[in-house]
C-alpha cells in the first residue's frame, strides 16, 4: 500500500502514556456523578399509594411482597432480589415508586436490603 | 410474500407435489410449509440444491400434547422458510440431515436432548446442553416433564469420560482445555488431542450455565419475560429485548411509532459498539497485547456512560419493550452523545492503524484459524465469523428491522478467512455503528416513543431475527391466547458458530487455539441460556 | 583468613545481599508503576506512599499461604529447585561492581564475565527443574518452552557480551566497566540494541513471554507452586530481571562509574549505578508494552533466523571498529 513501511502507532502512543494523567478514576476517594435517569435505589410514596398490587405482579424477579400496614397492604422490596427494572414504577398507576441516586447497596446485614413502605417517605434514606 | 419467496414455493410444489399437506403464512409474509415426517428430507433437499448458500439457522421443536412439532427454519435468500412436520410422542424418532448439511448439527442435538426425539443417523448420541447426570428419560422441555422431581445435588455425580473416541493405537496426548480455564471467560470444555504441537481431534462440550431459560420463560407473562430474556447474555442484551419485542409485536399485529423504532436502533448499534470493544481488548489479551486491552477498555468506557445517560444502567439497558421503548431521549442530551461518538471515531483510527501495521500483531492472527467460504456456508454460520470468511449476510440488510431501511450503512466483508479478518470485520463495524447513530440521532423522528399493549396477547405464532454483535438472533414464539407463553424458542449466534471452530482448531497449532477461539467472539451464556 | 567486619558487612548488607533484596523490590515497583503508566492506569498505589511497598506486601502475603506440594513431584527437586536458582542469581551479584568495587573485595578474574553468564544459565535451568518436577502437563509445557528459549537465546547473549570484552580487551566484568572511557552503547550501538532484545528473551518478558502464557497454559512451571515456595520463585525471577540488566550495564554503560561532583565516589557510583539500572528496566518494560506474544515457534524462529546470524554480524562489525579505535580505547 504505501511506500514507507508502516511503523507500529502503539510506539509513540506508549511512549507518549508515561506523561498523561491516568485514566483510572479513584473510587471511593472521587465519587461518581450519576447521571439522570439512573435506576438506583427505590423511594416509595406511601401517599399516592392506591394497594392495587399491580407493582408485585408485574415484578420479573418476584421482588415485591404486599405487607399489611395499618389495614391497608403496601409493597416491600426485597433489595437482594431486586434487578432494578423499574417495571414496578411504570406499573404503578399514581407513580408512587420513584427512583434515587443510591447505588452503594452492599451490606454484611441482610435486614439492610428492605425498602420498608412506612419508612420510605422521607427522600434519600440512604445506608 | 415476496417474489423470492413465491419462486421457492413454486419449486417445492412441483418437486413434492401433493406431498405438501399445508402452506400457511401465520406471520405477514413468512412462509411455513407442513409435510410428513417422511418427506421432511425431501423437502430440505430442495431448499438446499436450490441455493448453495442456504443454511439451517434453528430448529424449533414444540410439545402439542400428542405429539412433538419439529420446524426447520430455513436461511435462504435472505429470507427464512420454516419446513414443519410432527412426530408422535411415543415413538418421537426422525432422520438427521446431518448429511445434507453438518450445521444442523448442534441443533439436533439440542432438541434430542430437550425434547427426546431421536435423530437416525446422527454422527453422536450424546448430550449437549443438559449435563450428563440428568435423567434419561426425562425432556425438560415437554409440557409434562415434572422438574421438581430431581434433587438439587446430586451425591457422586460421575463425569462421564465418553468424551472422544479412543485413538485406535495413535500416539495422542488428551489436552483439556476448561471447563475453568484462564483463557475462556466462560465455562465450557474442549478436549483437544494433539500430536506434538498440532491438533488432530476437538470434542466440543457446552451446557455448563444452562439455566432453563425457554422453560422460565413459560411460566412468567410476556412484560416479565422481556426481562428474563434480557439476562441471557449481558453483552448483548439489548438485541435479546429487541427481538422478543419484534416476535411480540408481530404475533399482536401492532407496529411501534417511528420515534420508538429510531430509538431502538440507537441502543442497538451502542449495543454492538460496546461488544465489539470488548472483543478486541479480550483479543488483546489472549494474544498476550495487554496494552491493546487496557486501552480498548478504556476507550470503551465512554460508550459506558452514553447507555447509562440514555437508559439508566450501563450493562443491561432494559430499554426496549412490547410497542416502544421506555423512556425517550432529552434533547439536550444529543449533542453529548455526538461529541463522545467523534472521540470514538478519531480513537478508532488509531486503533485501524494498529491492527494493520503492528508485526506481532499480525504474526499471531494472519493465517491463524482459517475458515474457508465453504465450510463457512456448509456449518451455518452467522454474523462476523461469516462476514470474515466472504459470506454477504447481516440481518440489517437482508430483512430490516428497526429503522434499518431508512438509514444507510455498508455491509463489511473480508475475504481472508484467519483471525485477522475477523477480527477487522469487527473492528469496521464499530466506525458503521457510529455513523448509524449519528445519523439517526441527526434525523429523530418526533412523536409517541410508545403505544399501550393489551397484557393478553392473541393466539398466534412469529419468528423474529436482530443482528446481534455476534450474529443472527432467532427467536421463536407461539402464543396460546392467554397472558402466559406457550413457547419461546431462542437461537443464539454462538450456538450456530461453535461448529465452526471445530473446524479452525483442527490441523492448527495448540498455541494458536485461544487466539482463534477468541476471534470467533464466543459467549457461552448465549449458548447454553 | 580472618572474618573482618567490612567483608561480612559488604557481604550481607551493602552492596551484597540486603541491598540486593531491597533493589529488588524497589525495581520490581518501578516496572510496576511504568507498565501502568505506559497503560493509563495507576498501578499499585495502596500499600506505603505511592504503593512502593507493594512487592513486599504481595513476598509477605506468600509466605503466609499453605505449602501443597503434589504427591507425585520429585520432592527434592521440587522443593529446592527456586531455593537453589534464587541463590545463583544472587551469588551472580557479587561479581559485579556496585559501588566502584565487587562485593566481595578482589574477587573479580580473568574470565569472570563467562563465569557469570554460565551462572545465569544454571539459575535459568533450575527454573527448568522446578516445572520439569511438578508433574502436571501444564508445567512440563512451560518447563520445556523455558529450556528451549533460554538454552537457543544464550548463544547470541554470549556472542553479544564477547564485543564489549573485545574492545575493552578483558574478559573481566570490573575491568570491561571500567575501561569505558565512553560508554560502549554509543561505541557500538547495534550490539547494545541487539544485547537488549536477547536479554527480553532471556528475562521472558514480552514479545518473548511465552513460558508463562497464562492463557494458554495456566501458570507455565509455576503452577504447582504456593507459598513459600512461589515466594521464592517470584523472587528468583526478580532477581533474574535486575541481574540481567546489571550485566547490560556493566558492559554497555560504563557500570557504576560516572562523574563525582563532590563528597565520597562511593555514594555516586551506587548511584550511577542505580540510575542506569533503572533506565535499562524502564526500556525493557517499554518493549514489552508495545508488543503482543509470539508463539513458540515464532520465538525460535527469531533466535536462529534472525538474532544469531545478526549477533555474529555485529561481533564482526566490533572488530572491526575496535582494531580502528585501538589508540583511543587503550
Amino acid at each position: 500500500m504505501s511506500k514507507k513501511t508502516k511503523l507500529s502507532p502503539m510506539l509513540k502512543e506508549v511512549f507518549a502514556h508515561i506523561l498523561k494523567k491516568p485514566a483510572t478514576r479513584k473510587y471511593p476517594e472521587v465519587k461518581p456523578k450519576v447521571p439522570e435517569g439512573f435506576r438506583g435505589k427505590q423511594i416509595f410514596d406511601i401517599n399516592f399509594c392506591v394497594s392495587c398490587g399491580l407493582c408485585a405482579r408485574d415484578c420479573p424477579a418476584r421482588a415485591i411482597e404486599m405487607v399489611d400496614v395499618d389495614g391497608k397492604k403496601r409493597p416491600l422490596f426485597h433489595l437482594d432480589l431486586c434487578i432494578f427494572c423499574y417495571q414496578c414504577a411504570e406499573s404503578c398507576p399514581r407513580n408512587a415508586i420513584k427512583s434515587s441516586e443510591i447505588f452503594e447497596l452492599a451490606s454484611t446485614n441482610k435486614s439492610d436490603l428492605v425498602v420498608r413502605p412506612e419508612t420510605s417517605t422521607k427522600k434519600g434514606s440512604d445506608e | 410474500m415476496t417474489s423470492v419467496e413465491k419462486k421457492i414455493l413454486m419449486l417445492l410444489s412441483d418437486r413434492l407435489g401433493e406431498k405438501i399437506l399445508q402452506i400457511q403464512t401465520p406471520q405477514l409474509g413468512k412462509v411455513f410449509v407442513r409435510v410428513n415426517a417422511g418427506v421432511l428430507r425431501d423437502a430440505l433437499r430442495v431448499l438446499f440444491e436450490e441455493n448453495e448458500s442456504a443454511g439451517i439457522s434453528a430448529i424449533t421443536g414444540v410439545d402439542l400434547g400428542k405429539s412433538i412439532e419439529l420446524m426447520y427454519h430455513v436461511r435462504t435468500h435472505g429470507t427464512i422458510i420454516t419446513v414443519r412436520t410432527e412426530v408422535p410422542k411415543e415413538d418421537a424418532g426422525i432422520e438427521s440431515i446431518t448429511d445434507l448439511i453438518p450445521g444442523a448439527n448442534f441443533h439436533e442435538r439440542e432438541v434430542a436432548d430437550l425434547f427426546g426425539v431421536t435423530f437416525d443417523g446422527h454422527p453422536t448420541q450424546r448430550r449437549l446442553v443438559l449435563p450428563d447426570s440428568w435423567p434419561r428419560n426425562l425432556f425438560p422441555l415437554r409440557k409434562d416433564a415434572v422438574i421438581a422431581s430431581i434433587p438439587n445435588k446430586l451425591e457422586n455425580a460421575a463425569v462421564s469420560d465418553e468424551d472422544m473416541q479412543p485413538s485406535e493405537g495413535r500416539t495422542l496426548i488428551k489436552v483439556v482445555m476448561g471447563p475453568q480455564h484462564p483463557a475462556l471467560i466462560e465455562p465450557e470444555k474442549f478436549s483437544l488431542r494433539v500430536d506434538g504441537e498440532i491438533v488432530k481431534e476437538v470434542e466440543p462440550r457446552i451446557g455448563y450455565v444452562h439455566r432453563g431459560i425457554e422453560k422460565a420463560a413459560e411460566n412468567r407473562t410476556y412484560l416479565q419475560d422481556i426481562y428474563l430474556v434480557e439476562r441471557i447474555c449481558g453483552i448483548c442484551n439489548a438485541c435479546h429485548a429487541a427481538c422478543f419485542c419484534q416476535t411480540v409485536e408481530a404475533i399482536m399485529g401492532i407496529s411501534v411509532p417511528p420515534r420508538a423504532r429510531y430509538l431502538r436502533t440507537v441502543i442497538l448499534e451502542l449495543n454492538r459498539i460496546h461488544s465489539h470493544m470488548l472483543l478486541l481488548g479480550h483479543a488483546g489479551l489472549e494474544i498476550g497485547y495487554e496494552t491493546l486491552f487496557q486501552y480498548m477498555w478504556r476507550d470503551r468506557e465512554p460508550v459506558m456512560d452514553i447507555v447509562e445517560w440514555l437508559t439508566g444502567n450501563r450493562v443491561i439497558a432494559s430499554f426496549i419493550t412490547i410497542g416502544g421503548v421506555r423512556r425517550d431521549l432529552k434533547e439536550e442530551m444529543i449533542p453529548k452523545i455526538k461529541a463522545e461518538l467523534t472521540n470514538l471515531k478519531e480513537k478508532m483510527s488509531f486503533y485501524k492503524h494498529l491492527f494493520d501495521s503492528d508485526p506481532t500483531l499480525k504474526m499471531r492472527t494472519k493465517n491463524v484459524g482459517v475458515l474457508s467460504k465453504q465450510d463457512a456456508l456448509k456449518l451455518c454460520v452467522v454474523g462476523p465469523v461469516a462476514r470474515g470468511s466472504g459470506v454477504n449476510m447481516d440481518v440489517r440488510k437482508d430483512e430490516p428491522y428497526a429503522a434499518y431501511d431508512e438509514i444507510p450503512f455498508n455491509m463489511v466483508t473480508y475475504n481472508e478467512g484467519d483471525s485477522w479478518a475477523r477480527l477487522m470485520v469487527r473492528l469496521a463495524e464499530i466506525g458503521e455503528s457510529i455513523n448509524i447513530i449519528n445519523y439517526a440521532l441527526d434525523n429523530l423522528p418526533s412523536g409517541p416513543y410508545r403505544v399501550r399493549v393489551p397484557r393478553i396477547v392473541p393466539a398466534g405464532e412469529a419468528f423474529g431475527r436482530v443482528e446481534a454483535p455476534r450474529g443472527e438472533l432467532f427467536y421463536y414464539v407461539k402464543s396460546n391466547g392467554t397472558a402466559y407463553p406457550e413457547r419461546v424458542k431462542v437461537r443464539t449466534p454462538t450456538f450456530a458458530n461453535i461448529l465452526s471452530f471445530v473446524r479452525i482448531a483442527e490441523g492448527g497449532n495448540v498455541a494458536d487455539v485461544p487466539a482463534s477461539f477468541v476471534s470467533l467472539d464466543p459467549c457461552f451464556s448465549c449458548t447454553d441460556r | 583468613m580472618s572474618l573482618n567486619l567490612e567483608f561480612v558487612f559488604r557481604v550481607l548488607v551493602f552492596p551484597g545481599f540486603a541491598f540486593v533484596l531491597l533493589f529488588t523490590m524497589i525495581c520490581d515497583w518501578v516496572e510496576r508503576k511504568i507498565e501502568a503508566r505506559m497503560q493509563n492506569r495507576i498501578g499499585p498505589t495502596y500499600t506505603g506512599p505511592a504503593g512502593i511497598l507493594q512487592p513486599f506486601a504481595d513476598f509477605v502475603k506468600l509466605l503466609t499461604k499453605e505449602d501443597i506440594v503434589p504427591l507425585d513431584t520429585k520432592n527434592f527437586v521440587f522443593r529446592f529447585a527456586p531455593i537453589l536458582s534464587f541463590s545463583i542469581f544472587v551469588f551472580a551479584f557479587l561479581f559485579l561492581p556496585i559501588d566502584g568495587a565487587n562485593v566481595i573485595l578482589n574477587s573479580s578474574f580473568e574470565g569472570d564475565l563467562i563465569f557469570v553468564l554460565t551462572l545465569v544459565s544454571v539459575a535459568n535451568f533450575f527454573l527448568f527443574l522446578s516445572g520439569w518436577s511438578s508433574t502436571n502437563p501444564y508445567s512440563a509445557i512451560g518447563a520445556t518452552r523455558v529450556l528451549t528459549q533460554f538454552l537457543g537465546y544464550d548463544i547470541p547473549l554470549f556472542i553479544l557480551a564477547l564485543a564489549p570484552a573485545f574492545l575493552a580487551h578483558n574478559l573481566s566484568i570490573s575491568a570491561i566497566a571500567v575501561n569505558q572511557r565512553f560508554p560502549f552503547a554509543l561505541l557500538i550501538p547495534w550490539a547494545f540494541v541487539l544485547f537488549i532484545i536477547t536479554l527480553q528473551a532471556e528475562l521472558e518478558k514480552d514479545p518473548f513471554d511465552v513460558p508463562h502464557a497464562e492463557t494458554e497454559i495456566v501458570g507455565g512451571y509455576e503452577t504447582e507452586y504456593t507459598g513459600r515456595r512461589l515466594a521464592f520463585l517470584k523472587l528468583a525471577k526478580d532477581v533474574q530481571i535486575i541481574l540481567g540488566a546489571a550485566i547490560a550495564v556493566e558492559l554497555f554503560l560504563s557500570g557504576p562509574y560516572g562523574p563525582v561532583f563532590f563528597g565520597l565516589p562511593v555514594f555516586w557510583y551506587t548511584l550511577w549505578f542505580i540510575l542506569k539500572l533503572l533506565m535499562v528496566i524502564v526500556i525493557t518494560e517499554y518493549l514489552t508494552c508495545v508488543f503482543a506474544r509470539l508463539r513458540i515457534d515464532q520465538v525460535l524462529v527469531a533466535n536462529w533466523k534472525v538474532l544469531l546470524p545478526l549477533s555474529i554480524l555485529s561481533l564482526v562489525a566490533t572488530i572491526a571498529i575496535g582494531l580502528w579505535l585501538n589508540p583511543v580505547v587503550g
